[in-house]
C-alpha cells in the first residue's frame, strides 16, 4: 500500500472536486475549505518527496492490455523523476498560493464559490495527470481535462457574454493543436511502437528523419494550441476574462507551460537525436514568431491583464524557442522562475484591480505606490525579474537561453535581446502608467492595501522571484534532472541584455515621464492601431477563415449532407432495410404450419450445406 | 452402455447443486400442498436464495451454469414482483392458489441446464436438455386465462417437437457412424484420420442434426422461428427465463458439440472447415433475421425477442474461432453481458405492464420525466444490448468483431461475416434505442402517474446498472477470466 501513495497527488483534488459538487454545491465555504486542504497536502507530499521521503515506485494500473505481440497497453502511471517532482512543485506551490489568494479575491463577488473551487480541484487533478504521466495517452488525458477545467474558470462569469464567448474560442482554439497532437501520438505509437515515455530512449536513430519531422511537429501542434504559439495564440488574450486568480494559475503559470513541458519531456525520453533539424527549426522559429509579435502587441495594451497575457505569450514563445535549439535545460529553467515572477505579477495586477473597483484599464489608476505600497513593491519585484535586472531570477534563465540561442544560432539571439528590449519597454510603461503620478479615476483614488490573504500568497511569491534563479535554490528545484545552473561570465550576450535593458527603461521613460501624461503618447497613428488590434489576426480568422469556411465549404458540404447522406444512404437505407425487415417478419405472421415449413426447410438447407463438403470428395 | 463407461465419465458429487435443485423444488410443492398455512409469498424468495446458492457452486465447475442459476433467481425475484398479474392470469385476481408451481418449474428447469453444462456425452446432454425444454412448455403456457400464453405454449410445444426429433435423429446417426455416444476431441480426431472417407459424411449429418437442437434453444436461424411468438405470450419471467437461462443452455450444447472439433480445426482447416463456414452463415442468417424483424416492432416483449436472436447471431461469431482455445470464456462473457441487460430490460417490462397495463413500447413513455432515476437505469441496460461504449455490451460486441478477425487466421475468407455484423450492430442502436426516444422525447400522458418502483426490482436494475458500467470499463475481466 504505502509504495502507492503517490497516486494521493492525482485522487486528493479528484476526491474533493467530486466531494465538493456533489455535496457543498451551496455551501462555499465548506467547498474552499476542502479545495485549500488537498492543495495544501499535495504541497506537502511534494516538498516530502523532494526532501528525499521515498515509498517505492507506485503500482501502475493498467486499464487495456496489449492484445497481440507489439501493440501497446494503455495504462495509466506515476513517473516520479526529478522533471516531474520538481515540476509538481511549482504546479502545488503556486496552485496553493493561488487557492488562498482567491479566498480574499472572491470575497464580496455573488458568482457561485463552490463551482470556483470545484474548478481549481478539476484543474489541480488534470494538471498533476499531465505532470506525473508516465505515456502519451495519459498525458493526453490530462491534456483534454486541464483544457475543460480551463473552459470551466474562463467561462466562470458566464453570464457576462464576454467570459462564455472567451471560454469558448479558449476550447475551440485548442481543438485545432490537439487535433494536431492526437495524430501526432499515433505517428509515435506507429513509429516508436510505444508511446511509454520509458520506453521511447534509443529508438530514434532507426527512423527514417522525414517520419520523425512529421511526428515531432504534430506532437509540437499540441503544444502550440496548448501554450498558445503562433498562429493559435488568440486564446490567450480573451482568456483574462476568466477570474484573475485563475489567470495566474492556469494562463500564466502552469496549463500554459505545459506545452513546453511536453516538448521537453519528449526530449529527455525519446533522445536529442529525435529531434531533426528541421523539427528543430520550425519549433525554434516558432517561438520566435510568438516571442516577437507578443511583445509589440504588448506594447500598445492599455488593460492590465492583457499586458501580462501578450507579457506570457511572449514569455512563452522564448521558452518553446529555447526548445526549438535543444536548450530543454535553459527552457525549463526559464518555465520555472517564470511561473513565481508571472503569477506574483498575475495575483499583484488581481489585487489591484479588486482594490480599484474591478478596474483594469491602466490609465484609469495612477499613484498606486503611495495608497497600496506593499502590493505595488510586489508587483515591482515580479517585474524586475520579469525584465531581468540582474540579481532577479528572470535574469539568470533568460541568460541561459540567450547563452543557447548564441552557441547554436545567432539569429535567434538577436531576435530574443530584441525581445527582451520590448518586455522592459511595455513593463515599465505598465508601472510608470499605474503606479506614478496621480489617480486618474475614482477608483484608483479610493484604493487601499490589499487584505492578509492575498497579501502573504504576494509577498511569498515576491521572495521566489527574487532568489529562486540563485544556484542554492536553482539546482535544488529547477525542473529538469541534474541540473546545475552555471556561474554566468561577462560576455557578448551580458552586455547585449544589459544593453537592452537600458534601451528599454530609457525608451519608456522618455515617453511616458513619470506618470504624468493622461493618454499614450504612442496612439493614434497606424501602427499603434494596429498593434492594439492585435496585428488584424483575430479578425482575419473571424472574418477571413471561419466565413471562407462556414460560407463556402459549409454549402458543399450541405449539399453533400442533404443530397447523398440523408437522401440516399439514410433514407434510401432505412427504406430498403425496413422493407426487408417487413419481409421478413412476414414469416412470423402467427401462422404455426408455416413457422414449421420455414423451420424444416431451413434445417434441410443447413444439412445439405454441412453434408456439402463430402459430396465433393 | 455400462456403468462403467457412465462412472467413468461422472462422478454422483459433481451433480450435488442439480440435485439439491430438483430437491428444493420437490420441498417448495410439498410444503405448498400440505402446509397451507405458509404465505404462497414465502415461495418465490426461498427458491431464489437456493438458486444463489447453486450458483455459487456451479460458478466453481460450470460459467454456464452459473449464469444459468444468476438468471433464475433474478427471474424468481422477478416472479414475486409479478404476483399480481400472476394470480390475475391463473386463479383470478387476487387468488394465489395454483401460483407456486410455476417456482418449482423454474429450478426444475434451472437443475436441466446445470446439467447440461457438465454433459460429456449425448445421452446425458439430451436428458439435461428434455428437462428443460418439457419444463419450459409447461411454464410458457402457464397463464390458463390468458390466451397469449397458452398460444405461446401450444406453438413451443409443437416447434420443440421438431426440435427435438431432429436431435434424436442426429444422435442415432453418431451413433452409428462413431459407435459411442461420447463428445469427446479423441474421437473426433480418429474418425478425421481413418481411412473409411464414407464415415465421414454419416457424421457431418449427425453434427448437423444436433446443432440444429442446439440452434433451437439458442435462437439462431433456421430454429429461431418460435421466439417471437413466445416471448410475447409466456409470462414475463419466464419469457426472461427463456430469454437468458434456456439461451444459455443452447450455447452449452452448442459448445459440447463443437469444442471437441477444436484441436483438429487448428490443425487441419480444411478437414472440418464445412462446419465453420457453415456457423458463419447460420451467424449472418441470425443477425439479419433477428436485427432486421426488430425494426418495425411496437411490443417491448416481441422486440426483446428478435434481440434475444440478433444477440445470438453475435455469439454465433465466437464459434467460428474454435481453432482458438479460451474461445468459451469470450462466449461467457457475451452470455453474462447479455445477461445483466436483459434481465433489467424484462423487470423493467414487469413494473410497466403491472403498472400501466401494457407492455407495449408506448407504455414507457415519459418516463424520464416521471421517474428519472429508473428512466437512467434502464437506459444502461438498453445502451448495453445496444453496444454503447463504457458498457459491458459494448466490450462484447467488441471481442465478437475481434474474434471473427482471429477466426480468419484459419480461413481467411470468412471476412465476408463482417459486414452483416456492422450492419447488425448499427441496427441495433435503432431499435434499442426506440425505448430511450420513448421514455426521454414522449411527454407523459395525462393520469400517466410516476411508476411505484418496488423495492427488489429497484435493486436488482441498479446492480445490473452497475455491473454493467463497471465490467465496461474494466477490459481485463474478459481477458484475464
Amino acid at each position: 500500500m504505502i509504495q502507492n501513495t503517490p497516486w494521493l497527488f492525482l485522487l486528493l483534488p479528484l476526491v474533493v472536486a467530486a466531494i465538493n459538487w456533489l455535496c457543498f454545491k451551496k455551501c462555499a465555504c465548506m467547498a474552499a475549505t476542502l479545495s485549500i486542504l488537498s492543495a495544501l497536502a499535495t504541497f506537502g507530499m511534494c516538498v516530502a518527496y523532494l526532501m528525499g521521503w521515498q515509498t517505492g515506485t507506485p503500482d501502475t494500473y493498467t486499464w487495456m492490455p496489449a492484445l497481440t505481440e507489439g501493440m501497446p497497453s494503455l495504462s495509466v502511471g506515476l513517473l516520479m523523476d526529478p522533471l516531474a517532482m520538481r515540476m509538481m512543485l511549482v504546479v502545488t506551490g503556486i496552485g496553493l498560493l493561488v487557492h488562498i489568494f482567491s479566498l480574499g479575491y472572491m470575497k464580496g463577488d455573488t458568482s457561485n464559490h463552490a463551482r470556483y473551487f470545484t474548478g481549481l480541484s478539476i484543474f489541480m487533478f488534470s494538471m498533476t495527470a499531465i505532470v506525473l504521466a508516465d505515456n502519451l495517452a495519459m498525458t493526453f488525458i490530462g491534456w483534454e481535462m486541464v483544457g475543460f477545467s480551463s473552459y470551466l474558470l474562463i467561462g466562470h462569469w458566464f453570464e457576462k457574454a464576454s467570459a462564455a464567448d472567451a471560454a469558448k474560442k479558449a476550447f475551440i482554439t485548442n481543438r485545432v493543436g490537439d487535433f494536431g497532437f492526437l495524430i501526432g501520438i499515433l505517428l509515435t505509437l506507429t513509429v516508436f511502437g510505444t508511446i511509454s515515455f520509458g520506453e521511447m530512449g534509443g529508438k530514434a536513430a532507426a527512423i527514417a528523419p522525414a517520419v520523425l519531422t512529421a511526428t515531432i511537429i504534430c506532437l509540437f501542434c499540441g503544444a502550440v494550441g496548448k501554450s498558445a504559439q503562433f498562429p493559435l495564440h488568440v486564446w490567450l488574450p480573451d482568456a483574462m476574462e476568466g477570474p484573475t486568480p485563475v489567470s495566474a494559475l492556469i494562463h500564466a503559470a502552469t496549463m500554459v507551460a505545459a506545452g513546453v513541458y511536453m516538448l521537453v519531456r519528449l526530449q529527455v525520453s525519446m533522445g536529442e537525436a529525435a529531434f531533426t533539424d528541421t523539427a528543430c527549426t520550425v519549433i525554434a522559429t516558432v517561438g520566435a514568431i510568438t516571442a516577437v509579435l507578443a511583445a509589440l502587441m504588448a506594447v500598445q495594451q492599455d488593460d492590465i491583464k492583457r499586458v501580462l497575457a501578450y507579457s506570457t505569450l511572449s514569455q512563452l514563445g522564448y521558452m518553446v524557442m529555447a526548445v526549438g535549439l535543444m536548450a530543454g535545460e535553459a527552457a525549463m529553467f526559464h518555465l520555472y522562475t517564470h511561473a513565481w515572477f508571472k503569477a506574483l505579477l498575475f495575483l499583484g495586477a488581481g489585487a489591484i484591480i479588486a482594490r480599484c473597483h474591478h478596474e483594469q484599464d491602466i490609465w484609469k489608476m495612477g499613484g498606486l505606490t503611495k495608497r497600496m505600497p506593499l502590493t505595488v513593491i510586489c508587483f515591482l519585484m515580479g517585474t524586475c525579474a520579469l525584465i531581468a535586472i540582474p540579481g532577479f531570477s528572470g535574469f539568470f534563465s533568460k541568460e541561459a537561453i540567450l547563452d543557447a540561442a548564441l552557441a547554436k544560432n545567432p539569429t535567434f539571439f538577436w531576435v530574443g535581446a530584441g525581445v527582451a528590449a520590448l518586455t522592459t519597454f511595455y513593463m515599465a510603461r505598465l508601472c510608470l502608467v499605474a503606479f506614478c503620478g496621480e489617480a486618474r479615476a475614482h477608483g484608483a483614488a479610493e484604493a487601499k492595501e490589499a487584505g492578509p490573504t492575498m497579501l502573504l500568497p504576494l509577498l511569498l511569491l515576491a521572495v521566489m522571484a527574487i532568489i529562486s534563479g540563485y544556484g542554492f535554490v536553482a539546482d535544488a528545484l529547477v525542473p529538469f534532472e541534474g541540473f546545475h545552473a552555471h556561474g554566468f561570465a561577462l560576455g557578448l550576450p551580458f552586455y547585449v541584455s544589459m544593453g537592452s535593458l537600458v534601451l528599454g527603461l530609457l525608451l519608456a521613460y522618455l515617453v511616458y515621464g513619470l506618470g504624468k501624461r493622461k493618454q499614450d503618447p504612442l496612439a493614434g497613428n497606424a501602427l499603434s492601431t494596429a498593434l492594439r488590434k492585435r496585428l488584424y489576426i483575430d479578425e482575419f480568422y473571424d472574418k477571413g477563415l471561419i466565413a471562407l469556411i462556414q460560407g463556402n465549404a459549409a454549402r458543399v458540404v450541405e449539399f453533400i449532407d442533404n443530397a447523398g447522406i440523408r437522401g440516399i444512404l439514410t433514407l434510401g437505407g432505412a427504406w430498403l432495410i425496413g422493407k426487408i425487415g417487413k419481409l421478413l417478419t412476414w414469416f412470423q405472421g402467427g401462422v404455426l404450419r408455416r413457422y414449421a415449413v420455414v423451420a424444416a426447410l431451413g434445417a434441410l438447407l443447413f444439412l445439405l450445406l454441412i453434408a456439402s463438403a463430402t459430396f465433393t470428395h | 452402455m455400462t456403468n462403467e463407461y457412465v462412472s467413468a465419465l461422472y462422478t454422483w458429487g459433481q451433480f450435488t447443486p442439480e440435485f439439491a435443485l430438483v430437491a428444493l423444488a420437490a420441498l417448495i410443492l410439498m410444503a405448498d400442498c400440505f402446509v397451507p398455512q405458509i404465505s404462497k409469498r414465502v415461495y418465490p424468495i426461498v427458491a431464489a436464495a437456493g438458486a444463489f446458492i447453486a450458483a455459487f457452486f456451479m460458478g466453481q465447475t460450470s460459467p454456464f451454469g452459473m449464469i444459468a442459476c444468476v438468471t433464475t433467481a433474478l427471474v424468481l425475484l422477478l416472479a414475486y414482483d409479478y404476483r399480481k398479474v400472476t394470480c390475475a392470469s391463473v386463479g383470478g385476481a387476487g387468488v394465489e392458489e395454483g401460483t407456486t408451481e410455476l417456482y418449482s418449474l423454474l429450478l426444475v428447469a434451472c437443475a436441466g441446464v446445470c446439467a447440461l453444462a457438465e454433459a460429456r456425452d449425448i445421452i446425458m446432454l439430451f436428458v439435461s436438455l428434455e428437462v428443460v425444454t418439457l419444463s419450459s412448455y409447461v411454464m410458457a403456457g402457464y397463464f390458463r386465462r390468458n390466451q397469449g400464453s397458452i398460444e405461446a405454449g401450444v406453438k413451443y410445444l409443437v416447434l420443440g417437437a421438431l426440435s427435438t426429433g431432429l436431435m434424436v435423429f442426429g444422435a442415432a446417426w453418431y451413433y452409428g457412424t462413431t459407435g459411442s455416444f461420447m463428445l469427446s476431441a479423441e474421437l473426433v480426431h480418429s474418425l478425421f484420420t481413418c481411412p473409411m472417407v464414407e464415415l465421414q459424411t454419416g457424421f457431418f449429418l449427425a453434427v448437423g442434426l444436433l446443432l440444429l437442437g442446439a440452434f433451437f434453444k439458442a435462437g439462431a436461424a433456421p430454429m429461431q422461428i418460435w421466439i417471437p411468438d413466445v416471448y410475447q405470450g409466456s409470462p414475463t419471467p419466464v419469457s426472461a427465463f427463456l430469454a437468458v437461462a434456456s439461451k444459455a443452455a443452447g450455447f452449452a450444447v452448442l459448445a459440447a458439440i463443437l469444442v471437441p472439433f477444436s484441436r483438429l480445426y487448428s490443425i487441419h482447416p480444411e478437414k472440418v472447415g464445412i462446419i465453420v463456414t457453415s456457423l458463419a452463415v447460420v451467424a449472418a442468417v441470425t443477425l439479419l433475421v433477428g436485427n432486421l424483424g426488430a425494426i418495425c416492432q411496437n411490443n417491448a416483449k416481441r422486440l426483446l425477442g428478435y434481440s434475444s436472436i440478433g444477440q445470438a447471431g453475435f455469439i454465433l461469431v465466437f464459434f467460428t474461432n474454435i481453432g482458438t482455445p479460451g474461445m468459451m470464456e469470450y462466449v461467457v462473457g457475451y452470455l453474462v453481458a447479455y445477461m445483466l441487460a436483459t434481465t433489467a430490460a424484462f423487470y423493467a417490462i414487469a413494473m410497466v405492464r403491472t403498472q400501466r397495463g401494457s407492455e407495449e413500447i408506448s407504455a414507457f413513455r415519459g418516463l424520464g420525466k416521471t421517474n428519472p432515476r429508473t428512466a437512467f437505469l434502464i437506459t444502461v441496460a438498453f445502451a448495453s444490448l445496444a453496444g454503447v461504449p463504457l458498457t459491458y455490451g459494448f466490450l462484447a460486441k467488441f471481442y465478437s468483431f475481434a474474434s471473427l478477425v482471429e477466426a480468419t487466421h484459419y480461413q481467411s475468407g470468412l471476412i465476408w461475416l463482417l459486414p452483416f455484423m456492422i450492419v447488425g450492430a448499427a441496427v441495433g442502436f435503432y431499435y434499442y434505442f426506440k425505448v430511450l426516444r420513448e421514455m426521454y422525447w414522449e411527454k407523459p400522458q395525462d393520469g400517466d402517474k410516476p411508476l411505484n418502483v418496488p423495492v427488489i426490482t429497484a435493486a436488482v436494475l441498479t446492480g445490473c446498472a452497475i455491473a454493467i458500467i463497471w465490467l465496461g470499463t474494466e477490459p481485463l475481466i474478459f481477458v484475464a477470466q
